[in-house]
Order: C-alpha cells, then sequence, then structure tokens
C-alpha cells in the first residue's frame, strides 16, 4: 500500500496514469475508493496523471487527535503534492473534499490548474440553504434512523451531534449501525469521532465569502439535480470569476455514488476543456 | 495443472492475502459464495488494498479498476469470492 510522509502524518494515496496531474479529495467520512467505484481513477488517468489520497482520519491514513479544518487539510493536500512531486494539478474534491480544494487554491493560487467542486458546501454560505426545502432530506433521515442514528433537521451539517450520537451508540442500535456501516468501516468512524474533526469541519477557518472572489482558476460547481446545496452552486457560479455549473442528472448529495458515469463524464470533459485551452494559451 | 487446481491455488492465495493484509483471521474458511461486505465486513477501501496486494504477489498488473467499476455499479455493492477468483483466473491466464 503505497504511503507518503507529508505534513507530520503519514498517508495513504493511489496514483495511475501520465500527463497532466489531477488530485482527488474525497468527502468527511469517506475514503478513497469512492474514486475507484465511480471509476474517475480509470477514466481520468487515460490522459492525466492521477492521484488519490485518504484525507487524515480516513482510510489507511493516519488520525492525528486534533487539526481537520479546510486550512488544516488543505495544507495536507498541497505537502502531498510536495512529497510526490506534483508541482501543480486540478484538484477535484467531493463535499468536503470540495471545501478543501478551494481552500488550498486560496493559499496557493499557483498550484492548482482548475477545480472541480462535487457538491461542496461551505461554512461561509450556511446560511444561505435551508434544508427542510429539501425533499430527499426526509429519505435521507430515514435511512439513518434505520441504521440507529436520529439526525435532526435543525443539526442536518453538525458532524460533532453526529459523532456524539455513534460514541453513545449502544445494544440493539449499536448493532444495527454496525451492520449498516460494516465492522471497519465503523471502527474507522469511531476512531473519527473521537477527533476534533467534527468541530473543525464547520469551522470557516478563514475561507471567508471574500476569498472567494480571488479564485481566479477555471472551476467546475458540479452539483446533482436535487443536491440540497443549489444555493451554493449559483453563489459559486455568481462570485467566482471563472466558474461555470453543471448538475448531475438524477443525484442527490452524492453524485459519485448515485450517478457515476455522468459524474466522470462531466468531470472529464472539463478537464479536457481545461487542457485544451492551455496547450492553446501556451502555442499563442 | 488443471483449471480448477488453478482456481483451488488463487482461493488459497486470495486467503493468505486477507489474512497478511488485511488482518481477517478467518480467512482458512473462505468459501466461493463468501461476500467481501456482507459477510466479512470489508469495506470498499479494503478492496481497493486486496487489489494492490494480489497485483504485487503475482506480480502483473491486473484491471482492478474494472472489477471496482463494476461493484460499484451493482444493487449490492458487493462481490463474492468466487468471483474475485474468477476474475483472477481469467486475467492470469488471457493476459
Amino acid at each position: 500500500m503505497p504511503r507518503i510522509a507529508a505534513n507530520d502524518l503519514t498517508f495513504h494515496y493511489q496514483q495511475a496514469g501520465s500527463g497532466p496531474d489531477v488530485v482527488l479529495i474525497h468527502g468527511l467520512t469517506g475514503d478513497l475508493s469512492i474514486w475507484f467505484l465511480c471509476q474517475a481513477m480509470g477514466v481520468l488517468a487515460r490522459t492525466h496523471r492521477v492521484t488519490a489520497y485518504d484525507l487524515r482520519g480516513h482510510g489507511y491514513s493516519d488520525t492525528p487527535a486534533a487539526n481537520y479544518t479546510s486550512a488544516d487539510q488543505a495544507t495536507d493536500t498541497l505537502a502531498i503534492m510536495d512529497a510526490l512531486g506534483v508541482e501543480k494539478a486540478a484538484l477535484v474534491g467531493h463535499s468536503f473534499g470540495g471545501v478543501v480544494a478551494v481552500h488550498a487554491a486560496v493559499l496557493a493560487p499557483e498550484r492548482v490548474t482548475a477545480l472541480v467542486l462535487s457538491d461542496p458546501s461551505f461554512a461561509a454560505l450556511r446560511h444561505l440553504e435551508n434544508l427542510n426545502r429539501w425533499e430527499h432530506w426526509q429519505n435521507f433521515r430515514a435511512e439513518a434512523a434505520q441504521a440507529g442514528v436520529e439526525l435532526s433537521g435543525e443539526h442536518w451539517y453538525d458532524l460533532t451531534k453526529f459523532f456524539d450520537q455513534v460514541n453513545h451508540l449502544d445494544g440493539d442500535r449499536l448493532l444495527r449501525f454496525r451492520q449498516a456501516v460494516g465492522l471497519p468501516g465503523f471502527k474507522r468512524l469511531l476512531k473519527l469521532a473521537q477527533t476534533t474533526c467534527g468541530d473543525d469541519a464547520k469551522a470557516e477557518a478563514g475561507l471567508t465569502l471574500e476569498r472567494f472572489r480571488e479564485v481566479e482558476q477555471p472551476v467546475l460547481a458540479l452539483f446533482g439535480e436535487y443536491s440540497p446545496f443549489l444555493a451554493t452552486a449559483d453563489h459559486l457560479t455568481e462570485h467566482m470569476p471563472r466558474c461555470v455549473q453543471r448538475r448531475v442528472p438524477g443525484a442527490k448529495h452524492r453524485a459519485p455514488e448515485e450517478n457515476p458515469a455522468a459524474f466522470v463524464a462531466l468531470v472529464d470533459d472539463f478537464l479536457m476543456e481545461q487542457r485544451a485551452a492551455r496547450a492553446l494559451a501556451s502555442v499563442r | 495443472m488443471t483449471r480448477s487446481t488453478d482456481k483451488d491455488q488463487i482461493m488459497r492465495d486470495v486467503a493468505s492475502i486477507l489474512e497478511s493484509r488485511l488482518g481477517l483471521l478467518s480467512a482458512a474458511d473462505l468459501e466461493r459464495d463468501t461476500r467481501f461486505f456482507a459477510d466479512l465486513g470489508l469495506a470498499s477501501i479494503d478492496a481497493v488494498v486486496l487489489g494492490e496486494a494480489v497485483q504485487e504477489h503475482y506480480q502483473r498488473p491486473l484491471p482492478f479498476n474494472l472489477l471496482m467499476a463494476d461493484i460499484g455499479a451493482r444493487a449490492d455493492r458487493d462481490l463474492a469470492i468466487g468471483e474475485l477468483v474468477d476474475f483472477i483466473e481469467h486475467h492470469l491466464n488471457t493476459l
């Protein structure tokens, strides 16, 4: 299993293909396997060198007790790029991975050639969203309840509350939850629930509203057709100078799982367009 | 060596990799219809690591990307050990 030391931690990563660099950043409570399951790894590696890694506290990477903000994790992305000799890359982030990607672009604009933001939700934009308007929320809630976890409308974005419940599951609920997520997944989630990840992920950590305007790279805001965060999508499109918005048909918040073929095709098309535009610019 | 012996050997190899790489203590009891996620309790990230270890073991690249994408497209998102053995055997013999 390839691992790399970066930012005083050890990260599990996977790499495939050759060409301009693309870095894939998964969401909270996930891991890099999502990029294999949706086939992004295979498809993008035909034309790019693709690097996917497990976020701190996730998959087979180290789990420190603290420092899980998007700022902390953006420095992870940049440190991993340094360690692997990736000078600059297009960053593709899903959910919180998208927040990390934007934060990296703000911290080190010269290292980021383009951004694909798949259904991110930002602390600075949380006031725009009202989950109660989202018709799929009830389904989500029912799925979670079946797995033994109660989600309230008020705290829907609050991973701390979720982790709190995971830490205090007992008896029947513990069993149902373990069955729903599998034993290794459960163990990893327990480990993560004991870190500051829940609180840290809610923090703006310096990624304020003003900073969105600084993102001058080409950005693809890629949201599920039924995403709970469509107000965020519109805000990004209006406030980032070079942002285009696309919707993944039929998808809610998890497009790479819910419509992998369309998701990967949209990402691939965008990256190929950017590549062609850069080639053209270098000829001129 | 017959084809079925090959598959038996691959089954033993897979069991040994599951033990040494993923710490699965009951790997000796694997059956062809044992499911990777539902029965062994493994997660998809473990499948990525297993794929890598299998390729290392046989010292050749196998198209695990395709197998992972296939699992991702399934309703139950699971894989029987027998299917994994068939996949390995097929590609070891045709590539």
